[in-house]
């Protein structure tokens, strides 16, 4: 069962690391020729006319953006972590539905097979594949920056590291959720909604002091990169509530699946 | 006296406030072929579903081998073969990698039968399940089923897509089971392989098991239909209180329960020009049964 939940997420997971690469690859093709020491200074003014907030929820009021290696702190990795996170999103709210939307789950659940097996073979395929996402693109990301010149390897070492805690969390809460319904389309839905609502929520947080506490409401603030941008480190109490809270949804899974009617 | 394989006690299914089955009990032997019928919606699926945890029972209990079948116990689920009414399986394989993948789940070894079956049912392992027709679909379904050899086959619906041709095949198929000793559960509403097959049929109508008889009983019983052309239609109708099937001015046709004997007897007294007493087939008997009120 595991050798073929790999065989058929495989596709999907070519096509979103391919976006992600793709993107960085024409980063670290045109970056070099757009920054030089002639429009450096153009785009530092142009920086000075935005808001100190608006720069704040970029990161850009710790980073600059005059080096490739800056652009992948500051944007670069809110790119990663949107798409990750779309891509742990719609895995999570699919791996397990399919078989229900396919209704193939009459064939699975005849088969000499607890469900609880089910549950944990498709949740460590996901959580594979979101590893080597972010492995596979850390080492291109890796090979881009060391070509583009010199960079803080790190800092970028910890960086490329943090997307897993909110892509793991979001993973199986969509795949928690997703056994409340028998319909992908449902789930899927629900899943991106709370990708976005949770990336807004990131972004509003950093914009006044009222608004922080939108970051309690956010996933994405489980990989405090502008700590980590700030500090060097990754804060460990970050870790341990995405794995609490990514261990916590994962019993809630095993439970509520398997006192699922299926059909 | 043969061994208990499958016993259902008082199995109840509501969705919510809406009944599904209702106190199903009923026990199948060692080598037993069981006939469940009854109309859509009767609660055959669902019997079926609840007995194969797809559904969750609100009360009752599901005995394999004198031992209750909970979700988790894998060795009853390796025992059991089971073919839903309809077959989803996984459109991206071909039939081989299907079987393949199937049989990865057994620990027995399941070569030899799988491909004495695929022989039999004439089944093409080059070709991907989203290519195959229904009728094909089917068939694959009835090698994954009776494949790893189970001594429980539970078949909702096993014929339905099949060509008369293999309809026979399998019914042939079904035979050798029960002489190897498989139990089966057999849910139909096609009444004239139920005859033909079954050993014992139950009725099931309202989510309720109404009638369970072997075949040979229940077509047995002095139920028959009378068809009576008189001019005393009226009078007959009401002295013999008969329930009427059918009538016009001077041609009755109702349902019988007493013995030719007792009503030739009786229908002495009326003027009568035509008479014709049929005995109820299968058929006949599952509408008597289904149609009738619940109180039975």
């Amino acid at each position: 069962m595991f050798k073929r939940e790999m065989r058929i997420n495989l596709k999907s997971f070519i096509i979103w690391t391919s976006i992600l690469i793709i993107l960085f690859l024409i980063v670290f093709l045109i970056y070099p020729s757009i920054i030089n020491n002639e429009n450096i200074k153009l785009i530092d003014e142009m920086m000075q006319l935005f808001p100190k907030e608006m720069l704040k929820s970029f990161n850009m009021d710790i980073s600059s953006i005059d080096s490739a290696f800056g652009w992948v702190k500051t944007e670069g990795f809110i790119f990663i972590l949107l798409i990750t996170g779309i891509y742990s999103g719609i895995l999570g709210s699919s791996i397990l539905s399919k078989e229900e939307n396919d209704k193939t789950v009459e064939y699975l659940s005849s088969l000499p097979i607890k469900r609880s097996s089910i549950v944990i073979n498709k949740m460590l395929v996901g959580i594979i594949y979101i590893f080597l996402m972010i492995i596979i693109l850390g080492i291109f990301n890796y090979i881009g920056l060391s070509l583009s010149g010199n960079f803080d390897k790190k800092l970028y070492l910890i960086l490329s590291i943090t997307p897993l805690l909110s892509s793991i969390v979001i993973f199986n809460l969509c795949l928690y959720l997703s056994t409340y319904s028998h319909k992908t389309n449902k789930t899927l839905v629900l899943s991106l909604g709370l990708v976005f609502i949770s990336y807004f929520l990131q972004i509003l947080s950093e914009l006044s002091n009222e608004t922080e506490v939108l970051k309690y409401f956010s996933i994405f603030t489980l990989t405090d990169i502008r700590n980590i941008i700030i500090t060097g480190t990754i804060n460990p109490i970050m870790i341990i509530i995405s794995l609490i809270i990514s261990v916590g949804l994962g019993v809630a899974t095993v439970i509520h699946y398997n006192n699922k009617e299926l059909i | 006296m043969k061994k208990t394989i499958i016993e259902l006690k008082e199995l109840t299914k509501y969705y919510g406030k809406t009944r599904g089955i209702e106190n199903i009990s009923l026990r199948l032997s060692q080598g037993e072929i069981f006939g469940l019928i009854g109309e859509n919606g009767a609660g055959k699926s669902t019997t079926i579903r609840t007995i194969m945890h797809l559904l969750n029972k609100t009360s009752g209990q599901v005995l394999i081998n004198n031992k209750e079948f909970v979700k988790t116990d894998i060795s009853i689920k390796e025992s059991i073969g089971y073919l839903p009414s309809e077959i989803c399986l996984y459109c991206d394989l071909t039939v081989k990698q299907m079987l393949n993948y199937h049989a990865s789940f057994f620990k027995k070894s399941t070569n030899t039968r799988r491909r004495k079956l695929v022989k039999l049912l004439k089944l093409d392992e080059t070709k991907k399940i989203e290519d195959l027709s229904l009728g094909n679909l089917k068939k694959l379904g009835i090698v994954l089923a009776f494949m790893h050899q189970p001594q429980i086959l539970i078949l909702d619906e096993p014929t339905s897509g099949l060509d008369p041709i293999m309809q026979n095949v399998f019914y042939e198929l079904i035979k050798e089971e029960k002489q190897k000793g498989t139990t089966i559960l057999y849910s139909t509403h096609i009444l004239n392989e139920v005859s033909k097959i079954c050993d014992r049929v139950g009725i099931i109508k309202d989510g309720r098991l109404i009638k369970v008889e072997t075949v040979e009983d229940l077509t047995k019983q002095n139920l028959g239909i009378v068809t009576i052309t008189s001019v005393e239609i009226e009078r007959i109708i009401k002295e013999l209180k008969v329930e009427v099937i059918y009538k016009n001015e001077t041609t009755v046709k109702f349902k019988n329960n007493l013995s030719h004997q007792d009503l030739l007897e009786k229908l002495t007294t009326y003027k009568i020009d035509k008479i014709l007493i049929e005995d109820m087939n299968l058929e006949d008997m599952f509408l008597h049964y289904a149609r009738r009120d619940d109180n039975v």
